[in-house]
C-alpha cells in the first residue's frame, strides 16, 4: 500500500466530502479518513434547510450572501439531492408586522427575492401553516438531503481518484520540526494502526476539530452549541415554514423527503459531552410548544424520533472568552497563524455553504502544493443529477411505479444501476420508504456501507414511519448471507441499529411510538430471542 | 405538557404500526398479486402521496373496499377508507367507460330494465348477449345477471300498501335501494309484512336515489355525492320532521348511508347517522326491548340456514342481529359461516379482468357453504347472494324473507 | 344486548377466559379491536424463563413459588402459586381441545429455538416446532436449512452461526415453484401468509417435500421457516409423510402462522362453546353505577349496549390500547381505571433498548381477586387479566403467555364461582 498523498482530509462531514471531491477534480491526489460513517456529524444533524439566506439576512448579511449563492449552485449541481420547495416566513400576531419591512429590505439587499403575500394566499399555498397569521414573505428555502449530499460528493471523489476510508480514526498529527507531515490512524474495522503522509492536512471535523487540532499543540477555539430536532411521521407541510423574526428557538419546519422536521433547540454543552447528545424533556416540549405555533397540526401529529447536533461555532480569535461568535467560515492556515506548515484547518460555516469551504480549502491548499488548478464544483454536476428525474423515469419503465419514484428521488440518475430485473430484485425490504434488495446490494457494493446504520443513511431503510421495524432484520438478513463471519456481524449491527433507534425514539416515546416499542420488544427480544451481549446498563 | 395528549391525528395512517396482520386477512392480495396488499396501498402509500401526489399507484382500483383489513386492525386504522380516499383524490378523474357508467347507475339501468324485465332477463340470460357484453363492455361471460323484475317495488308500493300504512300506531321510513326496487321487490313486501306484525306502518322516502356505493367503485365521485345529498335530504326530512327513523334491509346501502357518506364523500350525517338502521337490528331492538312481538308459524318444516356475513356488515358489526333473529324462528336451525369475502364486492366481479380474482376469493366461502348441509343460505348483502346463488348449488335469502315466510 | 360475562379484548387472555366460562356454561360476548397479539407468536407459550433478577428458571412451579415472597406486586405472587400451578395444569388441555396440539412441563422448562437460531427456555411448543432439552443439546449432527427464495423473513445464516456453536453441521436449500414466482410479482407481499397459502395446495406442498428431500439427502433433519398450513390443518403432517426424514419448523417475523392459526381455532373454540365474538369493534365507555358495571359502549353498536353481570378487562397493554401512553401518564382508556406506573416519563425507559424497561410492567391496579381498582376503589365485576396487569415483565422474564392464561383462568374461576346475581 503506497500510504503517500498530495492531501489528507480529516472528517467525513459535507466539508471533508466536498474537499475530496474539489481536491480530485483538480488532479490532487487525495485521501479522506472518517472516524465513523460519512455525515455522522453535524452534517447529518441539523434541518436539511437549503437556506435561501433569508434567515439570516437581517442579522448576518455575509452569510445570507454566501447561502443565497450556494443555494443556487446546489438547485444545479445536486438537483437529486434537493427538493424545490420554497419558504415562507409567517408573522404571527404575536411578533408584529414591525420585522417584516426590515427582514424584506435585508433580504433584497442580499439578493434573496422575497415577495411578501396576502396572509390568505399564504394558507392556500401553504394549508398546514398557522391560520392566525398576519403577515407572510415568500423566499427561495428548500430542502436538502445531507446523506445525499455527502455521498455524491464522495462518489464523485472516488471516480475522480480519491481514496475515502471511514471507519479510520485519527489518532495522531505526525510531525517533523514545525511541519506536519501526516497522521497515524486507527482502522477500526480491521482493528490495526496505520500511518498515512501528505504534504497537506487539512482538519475538516467540524466540532471534533477542536480535539484534532490540539493534537498538533494548537487552541481552535470552538464552543459546541447543541440543537436539538424533531421528525414528524409524514410530510406536513409543503414549504418550508419560518418565523419572521429575529431568529430563535424551535421556529423552522422543514420538508424533507417523505418527513417533516422541525428544529432547533440551542445550548452550550461542554466540550467533552459532544458524543455524548441526550435530548430532554424540555427540549421535546420546547420544540412542540414552538413547532404548534408554525403548524397547528403539529401538536397531533406523531413524532418519529429525536435528535440533536453540535454545530462547530469558533470564537473569534481576538476573543478567547468566546461572546464574539461567528457563523460564518473559518479558514485557518495554521502555517501563518501557529507557525506549522503543512496544517490547514476549515470550520464554522453551514451544510448550505459546504462546497465554498471546500473550495476555499483546496485553494488553499494549491496554494502551499504550487498547483494551479481552478474549481470547478460549481458547474459540474453530482453524480446522479445529470440527468432530469423525467429521463430517468423513462428508462426505469418496468419497476412497479411507487418503487421507482422512491429510488429516483433517492439515487436520481444513478437509479439505473440498481438491479431491477427480477421480481426477486423488486422485492422490498423497507416498505414504509419502499427499498428494495436491489437498492440495498446496490448500496452495500457502492456506497461503501459497512453496517445497517450506514445503510439506513444511504437508502432511508429504516426512516420511515417504523423506524426500522422489521426491515432492519431484512437487512441484516441480507448483510449476513455471505458467510458465516457476515452473519455474526449483521447480528451484531441489528443489536446496534436497535440500540441507535431507541436512543432516537425513547425521548418522544408515547402514544403509537410507545405501542411500536413494545411491539418491537415483543419481535426481537421475544420471538428472536436477541440481547446486547456487549453492554447492559443498569436498570434505573 | 398539554401537546399531543391524546393524538389522534387527522392522518389516521399514523396509527399503522406496521404489524402486518392487514396483509393476513385481505381478501384480494391473498389471489391478485397486482394488487399492492393493504398496507402498501394505504398507510404506507397515503404517506408516500403526502410526499408527492405522483406517487399513486393505479393498482388501487382492485381494493374491493370490503373493509376487512379495517376490521383486523389493531390500531384502529381506516385502511379501506384510505384506500377509496386515495383513489378520488388522485386517482384517473375521466376513465370511465361505458360498462362502468352502466353497472354503476344501478338506478337508471333498473328504471330502463323493469318494464321490459322478460325480455331484458331472458337477453342477459343468452350466451350470444353475454359474448358481445363481454367483448364490447368487458363484462364477463361466465357471469350471471341478476333478474330485473317486471314492475318496480316502488309502483306496487304505491298501488297496493301505501294506503293501509298509515293506519300503523308506529311508522318507520324503509330505503328499499335498487335491489329491491328493480330486482327483488318481493323482499320490500317481506319487510312490509314483518313491520306491520310488528305494529308499524312503512313509509318511503320523499325521494330516494341509489345510494351510490357502485358509482363510487367505479369512479363516478360527482354523481354519488349528488345522489348523496339528495337522500341525506330525505332521510333529515324524515327524521327531523317526521321523528320517523330509516330502516334498510341492504347491508351494503345501510353501511354507504352511514359511513361511507362522512369518510368518503365528505358529507357530514352525524345528526341522523343514529336514525339510520339495517333493518334487522331495528326489529331486535323493537323485539329485545319488549316494544313489539312476533308470532311464528309453529308448523313449518325444520330448516338449516347457512348465514354469510357480507363484509360490509362485519365492518359494521352488526350480524349478530341478523343471526339473532334466524334463532328467534322455531325450526330454524343456524349454521354461522366462517366470516369471509364472496368475492362479487358490488360490482367488482362483474367487470372481465376481476372475475377469476372474484371466484377466488369466493372459493373457501363456497366449499364451506357446500359441507355446511344447509337447506339455505342467509345473508343481507343482495351482491351476495348473486355471488353465492351463481357458484354455489343452494338458494341464497334475505333473513327477512325466511323470518316472513315463517310467520304466523 | 345482554349476557352472563363480556370481556373486553380477544387476545390469549379473553380467550382463554371466555372458553373457559363458556365451558361452564356461562353466555359470553367477546368484544374485540382488531386481531390481536396472538398473530406475533413464536409458536411456544412461556411460563417463567427467568427470575426478576435475571437467573434463568428451570423449574417455572419453583420459581412462582420463589415470587410470591420476592415479588408481590407480581400477577402470579397475586394469584398465589398453589393456584398457579393448578391453572398450569389445565393450559395444555384448553389449547388441545382448541385444536393446538402443545407439548411441556409446568416444572422443567424447555427451549425453544428462534429465528435468530437462540434457544430460550419456555413452557409449551407447539408440536412441530424446534426445541431441546438444553441449549445445545439438538436432536441432530447435521442439519438442512430451508428457506423458499426470495423470503426475506426467515435467516438461515443466522441460525446456522448459533448452530455451529454447539458442533452442529449446516446445509442450506432453497425452495422455489411457479405458484412463487406469481405471488413475488407483488413487492411487498411475498411474506409468511402469502407463501403458506400456495402450500395449502396439494402440488406445491409436493414440490416442497421434493425439494426438501433434494436439499437435504444425507442431513440427519431439515428445517423450515414456519409457511405452512395457514387454512389447512394438516399441512405440515402430509408434508412430515412426505419428506421422509424429521423436519422441525421455526417461527418467522410477523405475521406467524403458528399465531394466526391459534387465533382462529381459539376463535373457532369460543364460538362452537356458544360465544360470541365481536370483532373489529372499539369500547368507547363504561356506565358504572355503585362499584359495579352496568353496560358497555362501543363504536360499532351505538344505543345497544352491552350488558352483563360480570365484565372482564382483557385489552392488553400498549399495542393494543389497553393502556395509553400519553406523554405524561399511562391512561386505561374504557373505565379510567388507576394505573401503576412510575411518574416522570424520564423513568419509563433507559437509553439502550434491550434494557428492562419499567414501561413495559405498567398496568392497571387490581385488588388480590383482580378487580380493577378505580379512584382507590375496586368495581365489584370487573375484573383484569392478561397483558394489561402490573408488575411483571412480560418479555425479560419471559412470562407474557402464562399470565395472560393463568390470570385468564383465575377470573373465570372467580366469575363461574361468584353467587348468581
Amino acid at each position: 500500500m503506497n500510504n503517500t498523498y498530495d492531501v489528507i482530509i480529516i472528517g467525513g462531514g459535507a466539508t471533508g466530502a466536498g474537499i475530496a471531491r474539489d481536491c480530485s477534480l483538480r488532479g490532487i491526489k487525495a485521501l479522506l479518513l472518517e472516524r465513523s460513517d460519512i455525515a455522522t456529524g453535524a452534517t447529518g444533524r441539523n434541518h436539511g434547510l437549503l437556506h435561501s439566506g433569508a434567515r439570516y439576512a437581517v442579522t448576518d448579511h455575509e452569510s445570507a450572501v454566501e447561502c443565497i449563492r450556494e443555494n443556487m449552485i446546489l438547485r444545479k449541481i445536486a438537483a437529486h439531492c434537493v427538493e424545490e420547495t420554497d419558504g415562507l416566513f409567517i408573522t404571527l400576531p404575536e411578533d408584529g408586522l414591525e420585522y417584516q419591512a426590515t427582514f424584506v429590505d435585508a433580504c433584497r439587499r442580499a439578493g434573496i427575492r422575497a415577495d411578501i403575500i396576502d396572509p390568505k394566499e399564504a394558507l392556500r399555498l401553504e394549508p398546514s401553516a398557522n391560520p392566525a397569521l398576519i403577515g407572510a414573505v415568500r423566499v427561495p428555502d428548500g430542502a436538502v438531503d445531507p446523506f445525499r449530499l455527502t455521498s455524491s460528493n464522495i462518489l464523485d471523489a472516488k471516480a475522480h481518484g480519491a481514496e475515502v476510508r471511514t471507519y479510520t480514526e485519527v489518532k495522531e498529527l505526525l510531525r517533523e520540526q514545525d511541519r506536519i507531515v501526516g497522521v497515524a490512524a486507527y482502522d477500526h474495522r480491521a482493528k490495526c494502526e496505520v500511518n498515512f503522509y501528505a504534504r497537506v492536512v487539512i482538519n475538516a471535523g467540524g466540532i471534533w476539530g477542536h480535539g484534532i487540532a490540539a493534537k498538533a499543540g494548537i487552541t481552535v477555539n470552538m464552543l459546541p452549541a447543541k440543537g436539538a430536532l424533531l421528525i414528524f411521521g409524514h410530510r406536513v407541510n409543503k414549504l418550508v415554514l419560518n418565523r419572521c423574526r429575529k431568529p430563535a428557538d424551535a421556529d423552522i419546519l422543514v420538508p424533507g423527503d417523505t418527513i417533516s422536521l422541525i428544529g432547533t433547540t440551542s445550548s452550550k454543552v461542554p466540550y467533552d459531552q459532544i458524543d455524548n447528545m441526550v435530548i430532554t424533556p424540555d427540549e421535546v416540549d420546547i420544540l412542540l410548544r414552538e413547532g404548534e405555533k408554525l403548524a397547528p397540526q403539529l401538536a397531533q401529529t406523531r413524532i418519529l424520533r429525536a435528535y440533536a447536533g453540535v454545530r462547530p461555532l469558533v470564537a473569534s480569535d481576538d476573543d478567547p472568552s468566546g461572546r464574539t461568535v461567528s457563523r460564518g467560515i473559518v479558514l485557518l492556515d495554521h502555517a501563518t497563524r501557529d507557525g506549522m506548515e503543512g496544517f490547514i484547518t476549515i470550520t464554522g460555516g453551514k451544510l448550505m455553504t459546504y462546497r465554498l469551504m471546500a473550495e476555499w480549502a483546496t485553494d488553499l491548499a494549491c496554494r502551499k502544493l504550487g498547483i494551479e488548478a481552478t474549481c470547478r464544483t460549481a458547474e459540474l454536476p453530482l453524480p446522479g443529477s445529470a440527468e432530469s428525474r423525467r429521463e430517468v423515469e423513462k428508462k426505469l419503465h418496468d419497476k412497479p411505479i411507487v418503487q421507482r419514484r422512491s429510488t429516483i428521488s433517492r439515487h436520481g440518475a444513478l437509479a439505473v444501476e440498481i438491479d431491477g430485473k427480477s421480481s426477486l430484485k423488486n422485492s422490498l425490504v423497507c416498505e414504509c420508504e419502499e427499498v428494495s434488495i436491489g437498492e440495498v446490494e446496490y448500496a452495500m457494493e457502492h456506497l461503501s456501507v459497512n453496517n445497517l446504520i450506514d445503510l439506513r443513511r444511504r437508502t432511508r431503510i429504516g426512516m420511515g414511519t417504523c423506524q426500522g421495524e422489521l426491515c432492519a432484520c431484512r437487512a441484516a438478513g441480507l448483510m449476513g448471507r455471505k458467510d458465516p463471519v457476515c452473519a455474526r456481524k449483521a447480528k451484531e449491527d441489528l443489536v446496534a441499529f436497535l440500540n441507535e433507534r431507541w436512543k432516537g425514539m425513547a425521548p418522544i416515546a408515547w402514544g403509537d411510538t410507545l405501542r411500536e416499542s413494545e411491539y418491537t420488544s415483543w419481535i426481537y427480544e421475544g420471538v428472536c430471542g436477541l440481547s446486547d451481549e456487549r453492554k447492559k446498563t443498569t436498570v434505573k | 405538557m398539554n401537546i399531543q395528549q391524546n393524538t389522534v391525528s387527522e392522518n389516521n395512517f399514523e396509527q399503522c404500526i406496521k404489524c402486518t396482520i392487514c396483509t393476513v386477512y385481505c381478501p384480494v392480495a391473498a389471489v391478485n398479486p397486482d394488487y399492492p396488499g393493504p398496507k402498501q396501498a394505504g398507510p404506507d402509500g397515503e404517506r408516500l402521496r403526502l410526499k408527492q401526489p405522483d406517487f399513486y399507484d393505479n393498482a388501487l382500483k382492485y381494493c374491493m373496499n370490503c373493509k376487512r383489513c379495517e376490521v383486523a386492525c389493531p390500531s384502529n386504522v381506516r385502511i379501506g377508507d384510505i384506500i377509496q380516499a386515495a383513489r378520488i383524490k388522485y386517482g384517473p378523474k375521466h376513465n370511465t367507460s361505458v360498462r362502468n357508467f352502466v353497472l354503476a347507475n344501478t338506478d337508471l339501468v333498473g328504471s330502463l330494465a323493469t318494464p321490459f324485465a322478460p325480455i331484458v332477463n331472458m337477453a342477459v340470460g343468452l350466451k350470444p348477449v353475454r359474448m358481445v357484453m363481454d367483448k364490447v363492455m368487458a363484462i364477463d361471460h361466465r357471469r350471471i345477471f341478476p333478474k330485473y323484475a317486471h314492475g318496480t317495488f316502488t309502483a306496487w308500493y304505491r298501488k297496493h300498501a301505501a294506503a293501509q300504512q298509515a293506519a300503523f300506531p308506529q311508522q318507520v321510513a324503509y330505503f328499499h335501494g335498487c335491489y329491491v326496487n328493480y330486482n327483488n321487490p318481493q323482499l320490500g313486501k317481506d319487510l312490509i309484512r314483518i313491520m306491520n306484525a310488528l305494529g308499524y306502518g312503512v313509509q318511503l322516502l320523499d325521494k330516494e336515489k341509489c345510494c351510490g356505493v357502485a358509482l363510487i367503485s367505479n369512479g363516478l365521485y360527482k354523481q354519488a355525492k349528488r345522489q348523496a345529498q339528495t337522500n341525506l335530504a330525505s332521510i333529515r326530512s324524515s327524521v327531523n320532521d317526521c321523528r320517523t327513523d330509516v330502516i334498510a334491509t341492504s347491508s351494503t346501502c345501510t353501511f354507504t348511508l352511514r359511513d361511507e357518506y362522512p369518510h368518503l364523500l365528505q358529507l357530514p350525517n352525524d345528526d341522523v347517522r343514529d336514525h339510520i338502521e339495517l333493518a334487522t337490528r331495528y326489529i331486535y331492538r323493537l323485539i329485545q326491548e319488549g316494544k313489539a312481538r312476533l308470532k311464528f308459524r309453529e308448523d313449518a318444516a325444520p330448516l338449516r340456514v347457512a348465514y354469510h356475513t357480507p363484509c360490509h356488515m362485519e365492518k359494521m358489526g352488526w350480524a349478530y342481529y341478523s343471526i339473532e333473529l334466524l334463532r328467534m324462528i322455531p325450526g330454524v336451525e343456524v349454521v354461522v359461516l366462517d366470516s369471509q369475502c364472496c368475492g362479487i364486492a358490488g360490482t367488482y366481479g362483474f367487470k372481465k379482468e376481476n372475475y377469476n380474482t372474484s371466484q377466488a376469493v369466493g372459493e373457501p366461502l363456497f366449499r364451506q357453504i357446500e359441507a355446511s348441509g344447509a337447506d339455505i343460505v342467509a345473508t343481507d348483502c343482495e351482491t351476495c347472494k348473486w355471488q353465492i346463488e351463481m357458484s354455489t348449488s343452494k338458494a341464497c335469502e334475505h333473513p327477512l324473507s325466511i323470518l316472513a315466510s315463517r310467520l304466523a | 344486548m345482554r349476557f352472563d360475562t363480556v370481556i373486553i379484548g380477544g387476545g390469549l387472555a379473553g380467550m382463554a377466559c371466555g372458553i373457559r366460562l363458556a365451558e361452564a356454561g356461562l353466555r359470553c360476548a367477546i368484544i374485540s379491536q382488531g386481531q390481536s397479539a396472538i398473530h406475533f407468536s413464536s409458536g411456544s407459550f412461556d411460563l417463567l424463563g427467568r427470575m426478576p433478577d435475571g437467573t434463568p428458571v428451570t423449574d417455572p412451579l419453583a420459581g412462582i413459588a420463589a415470587l410470591e415472597t420476592a415479588e408481590p406486586g407480581h400477577p402470579y405472587a397475586v394469584i398465589g402459586a398453589e393456584a398457579c400451578e393448578r391453572y398450569a395444569r389445565q393450559v395444555p388441555r384448553l389449547l388441545r381441545e382448541a385444536g393446538i396440539p402443545v407439548t411441556g412441563e409446568c416444572r422443567q422448562n424447555h427451549f425453544r429455538v428462534t429465528p435468530m437460531g437462540k434457544a430460550v427456555p419456555t413452557w409449551l411448543t407447539i408440536d412441530g416446532y424446534l426445541t431441546a432439552a438444553e441449549p445445545g443439546k439438538l436432536s441432530f449432527k447435521t442439519v438442512c436449512i430451508v428457506n423458499v427464495e426470495g423470503f426475506l423473513d426467515f435467516y438461515p445464516e443466522f441460525i446456522a452461526e448459533e448452530f455451529r456453536k454447539y458442533g452442529v453441521t449446516c446445509r442450506f436449500g432453497t425452495v422455489n415453484c411457479p405458484a412463487l414466482e406469481e405471488i413475488r410479482r407483488n413487492p411487498s407481499e411475498m411474506r409468511s401468509a402469502n407463501i403458506a397459502r400456495v402450500f395449502d395446495h396439494d402440488q406445491n406442498l409436493e414440490a416442497l417435500a421434493a425439494a426438501i428431500r433434494e436439499a437435504s439427502a444425507g442431513c440427519d433433519a431439515a428445517i423450515l421457516p414456519a409457511i405452512i398450513g395457514i387454512n389447512r390443518n394438516d399441512a405440515f403432517q402430509a408434508l412430515k409423510g412426505m419428506v421422509e426424514m424429521p423436519l422441525y419448523l421455526l417461527a418467522t417475523l410477523p405475521p406467524s402462522i403458528p399465531g394466526i392459526k391459534a387465533q382462529q381455532l381459539l376463535q373457532r373454540r369460543f364460538r362452537a362453546l356458544g360465544g360470541e365474538y365481536f370483532l373489529g369493534d372499539t369500547v368507547l365507555r363504561a356506565e358504572v353505577h355503585q362499584q359495579r358495571v352496568q353496560r358497555l359502549f362501543t363504536a360499532n353498536h351505538g344505543n345497544i349496549t352491552f350488558e352483563a353481570d360480570h365484565f372482564v378487562l382483557a385489552s392488553g397493554s400498549f399495542f393494543s390500547r389497553g393502556l395509553v401512553a400519553t406523554p405524561d401518564r399511562i391512561v386505561e382508556p374504557v373505565f379510567g381505571a388507576d394505573t401503576l406506573h412510575v411518574p416522570s416519563r424520564d423513568d419509563w425507559y433507559t437509553t439502550h433498548f434491550f434494557d428492562r424497561q419499567n414501561y413495559q410492567a405498567f398496568g392497571v391496579r387490581t385488588d388480590r381477586s383482580l378487580h380493577v381498582v378505580r379512584e382507590g376503589n375496586a368495581i365489584e365485576n370487573l375484573y383484569c387479566a392478561g397483558a394489561g396487569l402490573a408488575g411483571f415483565h412480560p418479555i425479560q422474564d419471559g412470562c407474557g403467555a402464562g399470565v395472560s392464561l393463568l390470570s385468564a383462568l383465575f377470573v373465570a374461576d372467580r366469575i363461574s364461582n361468584s353467587k348468581p346475581l
